[in-house]
């Protein structure tokens, strides 16, 4: 690009295929595009939120193959042939997930930006091991930055899901 | 019907929040994540000076660019009208009208392209030649101008000065706070769409009746030609409370290219273009009697600001009599810090002023408790360095200055239960514990601290309006045209409509976020839920009432003939309060008078008190004793805010100077709590606010450049979730009866005091009395 001048030099595209929720897409993108404006503007799911583009707030996060990532930080094109999770395949019927039901009862939300994103890294840390005390729940879910500073209700929710999973 | 009958079913601890399951399922839409139909894609260019001006704009090769539809700068913008007057919310400086550049990130350029991709590359192809002006950045600059009393409310009792003199204890302090950025998680994005000569915008705005005022008079529209959205905004904290250039541009940009478009912040942005909190400077003294019964207090509070509409580009401005700028048109918000001194204690000598100094530096925003939060800080912390001087516990200094009455006008509060907040939260904290010696608790290799601080708030009210319908299928429809940042509007309103209707919460449906809708104020000065439950409570009220109207000569209707007064609203039914037999539901009523629904459009307004207060300080602080007589003449009562204790427990790391903050009780006296459960977030979130405030926040300026050097959530610190330990929330007093709905705001006080009582903590752990924030580990060391 540095050296354009031409309008055709906008910037190449790719094809990528991606699976999101289940569902395979092909689509052919911008190769800047990153994986959360694929979702947002490609997809039209926009519940993956973008509150930095810069990695470092983690409303963008969802799953890749079951890890959380940033969605921001990756390329859509990095993802081709991966398996993508987000807010929105998380309760795909409408009824809503424990750790959204614990999230609701708790109030661990308030202007529910950073909401998909903190749900989405707080299913992972579930699935991680990683909610055995509090302290562990701090520690791992302050890659996600809530602004309005709903953080001891979102511990107390997470606390009552991995209970629960533990009784089960 | 009165309140204590309409059993508050609707009301009560447990009721989540309205909007939980959409923002949980990632289904709330938020101005950023709107699509429109052909919609493109604008990007920013940002001024890379802080003074001076462009000499040349290349736009060749952006515009040259695949999918570029557009680039505009001054040159080919045209003429944009300023906003209309407002003194709390000065609409911007009309942008891209010339070649001044008066602060670092200013806009110089929009690029409207297909894409944001393509929009975002074509911005950094944007060339820009400035020529420089050396840029005032500092309070402490010689260059910079400093206005004296520039809110016109410095306000004073007494004689400060002469009781100084005499006084047998004095301590005095000059304190000092770092500009902070709001950060709300969303950034900000307005999507613009014109219809002809009509322009519908989707913003992240708490103001958006505001903003529909700025871009009308911005495009010489009618009020009404314009339509705001916003019924999701990912957060404010005082940002939403103003408009913005990138608002105006996003509607221009719309006109421009005759399409939609989006124009959303980028994080970076984030701290230049939406304002910021300004970094203050405070010198206050406060002088006592060795029993501790205050005498005097002289604080002075400085605040920055930006240099305002008419920015000269090489000298700062000239300095107009304060009257005279504030009467020609406000190009700053005001941000006074002594406002809430004289309110605070029993004391009967007092000064507190307010001074504004202009830099080169991006507008400033009123942020959560902004001014009240510094001069608390100020104050909290002077007062505890106070008691360790006269040797006494800090809760009894502060009892024993307690303000039975507003001691500025000497007149009874609506209401006032701080004393319950210290006497609750020391109880709960275990404040007895506390051993007061400096440095004498330990764990281990931690210092461990306790300390402590009181807040009084203001009250603020405005005029709202709502309408209110009730369906025949006996479901409810209430609306008003406000916003809900977060705080729980959408629920707490849905509550008290159900509360007056006698319906279940989950037949009423609350709509908001729409400039169609009865007109709202902003969502700030913890002024909301007083201003729009009352207007939601008086609406549905008028409701019931003219549901009454409709059967008061029905023969067919066993509530014939009945005043509001005779009834009781229960389960979507109106009952004669002495015999519930005696009733029928809206749904029998609409049904009989074949009416599908019934409406009413109802206010609420604030009482005289609210700004004879105000006048009444100045009159007191105008005319001495003389004042004092004529404001008690009024018998008026003063509309009270909340009040608040803070109790927070530091450890710090004496050689490594880590400051952990261990557990903070916050003791509230918010009036009549609607929802517990949203109010207590809403304290959550302001004491996380407060620990930012304490211990991390700071925008950092170049002291050369003015760019802000850390505009990234990576190196602009806020709390994260490791750093907030558990809050223990808890709400004293009762219903306040200034208002009908007997509530004070819970929106900012549980951020102010937070600063303080950590700071207090500090110096009882380590010694080390720290009166610049936020507190680092290099204050620390």
């Amino acid at each position: 690009m540095r050296d354009s001048g031409k309008r055709a030099e906008g910037g190449r595209s790719s094809t990528v295929s991606l699976t999101v929720n289940g569902s395979g897409h092909d689509l052919t993108l911008d190769n800047r595009t990153t994986l959360l404006d694929a979702l947002r503007e490609h997809l039209a799911l926009t519940g993956s939120k973008k509150g930095c583009d810069q990695g470092a707030c983690g409303a963008c996060t969802v799953l890749v193959d079951g890890r959380r990532v940033v969605s921001c930080l990756m390329l859509a094109a990095q993802c081709d042939g991966r398996e993508v999770t987000t807010i929105e395949g998380l309760s795909p019927d409408g009824v809503l997930h424990p750790v959204q039901e614990a999230f609701v009862r708790h109030d661990g939300l308030q202007c529910g930006y950073c909401t998909p994103g903190q749900v989405m890294s707080a299913v992972a840390l579930l699935a991680e091991g990683r909610a055995g005390s509090d302290q562990e729940i701090r520690e791992f879910m302050s890659g996600n930055v809530c602004r309005c500073g709903a953080y001891p209700n979102i511990v107390a929710a997470i606390r009552e899901v991995a209970a629960c999973d533990a009784a089960v | 019907m009165t309140m204590a009958e309409a059993v508050p079913a609707a009301l009560g601890p447990g009721v989540d929040r309205v909007d939980g399951r959409p923002k949980v399922l990632g289904a709330a839409h938020y101005p950023s994540d709107v699509t429109l139909p052909g919609m493109a894609h604008a990007a920013l260019v940002r001024s890379t000076i802080a003074a001076g001006s462009i000499v040349r704009l290349d736009t060749a090769r952006a515009a040259d660019m695949l999918g570029v539809l557009t680039v505009i700068t001054h040159e080919n913008a045209g003429r944009l009208q300023k906003g209309k007057r407002n003194l709390f919310f000065p609409p911007p400086a009309a942008p891209l009208q010339d070649a001044r550049i008066s602060y670092h990130g200013q806009y110089v350029a929009v690029i409207v392209a297909e894409t944001r991709q393509q929009a975002a590359a074509a911005a950094r192809l944007i060339e820009v030649t400035y020529d420089r002006d050396e840029p005032v950045l500092t309070l402490d600059d010689a260059a910079a101008s400093s206005q004296s009393n520039p809110y016109f409310i410095d306000m004073k009792r007494g004689d400060a000065k002469a009781a100084m003199a005499t006084a047998e204890v004095t301590v005095e302090g000059t304190f000092t706070t770092s500009p902070e950025t709001h950060n709300p998680l969303g950034p900000f994005t307005t999507v613009a769409q014109w219809h002809g000569d009509t322009l519908t915008v989707y913003d992240s705005t708490q103001n958006p009746f505001h903003v529909r005022a700025v871009l009308a008079a911005s495009f010489g529209l009618a009020e009404d030609d314009v339509r705001v959205l916003s019924p999701y905004v990912g957060g404010g904290f005082g940002a939403g409370l103003r408009s913005w250039p990138h608002t105006i541009l996003a509607a221009l940009a719309a006109r421009v290219v005759a399409r939609p478009v989006q124009l959303s912040l980028t994080r970076p942005e984030m701290f230049t273009g939406v304002g910021h909190r300004p970094s203050t400077m405070q010198r206050l003294t406060i002088a006592a009697t060795r029993d501790g019964k205050l005498v005097a207090i002289d604080h002075e509070g400085t605040s920055t600001a930006s240099m305002g509409h008419e920015a000269p580009t090489r000298k700062p401005p000239t300095r107009k009599a304060p009257l005279q700028s504030l009467l020609k048109a406000p190009d700053e918000q005001p941000y006074p810090i002594t406002a809430g001194t004289a309110a605070a204690y029993a004391c009967p000598n007092v000064a507190a002023r307010d001074k504004r100094v202009r830099l080169n530096i991006a507008p400033i925003a009123h942020m959560r408790a902004p001014g009240e939060a510094e001069g608390n800080f100020a104050i909290e912390s002077l007062l505890d360095e106070l008691s360790y001087e006269l040797g006494m516990d800090p809760i009894d200094l502060r009892l024993r200055n307690y303000a039975e009455v507003q001691p500025q006008t000497g007149l009874p509060w609506s209401s006032k239960a701080l004393r319950e907040c210290y006497t609750v939260g020391a109880e709960r904290f275990g404040w007895a514990q506390r051993d007061p010696t400096v440095g004498a608790m330990r764990d281990g290799r931690w210092l461990v601290g306790y300390g402590m601080a009181g807040v009084t708030f203001n009250h603020y009210q405005a005029k709202c309006h709502a309408r209110a319908t009730v369906h025949r299928d006996g479901t409810a429809h209430v609306c008003s045209g406000a916003t809900d940042i977060g705080t729980g509007t959408y629920t707490v309103m849905t509550q008290l409509a159900a509360e007056v209707l006698g319906l279940p919460v989950d037949r009423v449906e609350f709509e908001l976020g729409d400039t169609r809708l009865p007109q709202a104020p902003q969502a700030g000065g913890s002024g909301l839920t007083t201003a729009l439950g009352s207007a939601v409570h008086n609406t549905c009220v008028a409701l019931v009432q003219r549901v009454l109207t409709l059967v008061s000569d029905d023969a067919d209707s066993p509530l014939r003939g009945c005043t509001i007064e005779d009834v009781v609203a229960h389960q979507g039914r109106l009952q004669h309060a002495d015999d519930e037999s005696r009733g029928e539901t809206y749904s029998e009523i609409l049904g009989r008078h074949g009416l599908s629904e019934l409406t009413v459009d109802g206010d609420s307004a604030p009482s005289r008190a609210e700004a004879g207060v105000i006048v009444g300080s100045l009159v007191v602080s105008r005319l001495g004793r003389f004042g004092r007589k004529l404001v008690g003449a009024s018998h008026a009562t003063v509309p009270a805010g909340g009040f608040g204790a803070r109790f927070v427990e530091v450890r710090v790391d004496p050689e490594l100077g880590v400051l952990r903050i261990a557990r903070i009780v916050s003791v509230n006296d918010a009036g009549r709590v609607v929802n517990e459960k949203l109010a207590r977030s809403q304290i959550i979130g302001g004491t996380v606010g407060g620990i930012g405030m304490a211990i991390f926040e700071e925008t950092v300026r170049d002291p050369d450049s003015g760019r802000v050097a850390n505009a990234t959530l990576s190196d602009y610190l806020i709390p994260v979730n490791a750093d907030v330990p558990d809050i223990d929330v808890v709400f004293v007093g009762g219903p306040d009866p200034a208002n009908p709905i007997g509530v004070k705001g819970v929106g900012e006080i549980g951020l102010v005091g937070v600063a303080a009582a950590i700071a207090n903590g500090v110096y009882h752990a380590t010694g080390r009395r720290i009166r610049s924030l936020p507190i680092t580990i290099d204050k620390l060391l």
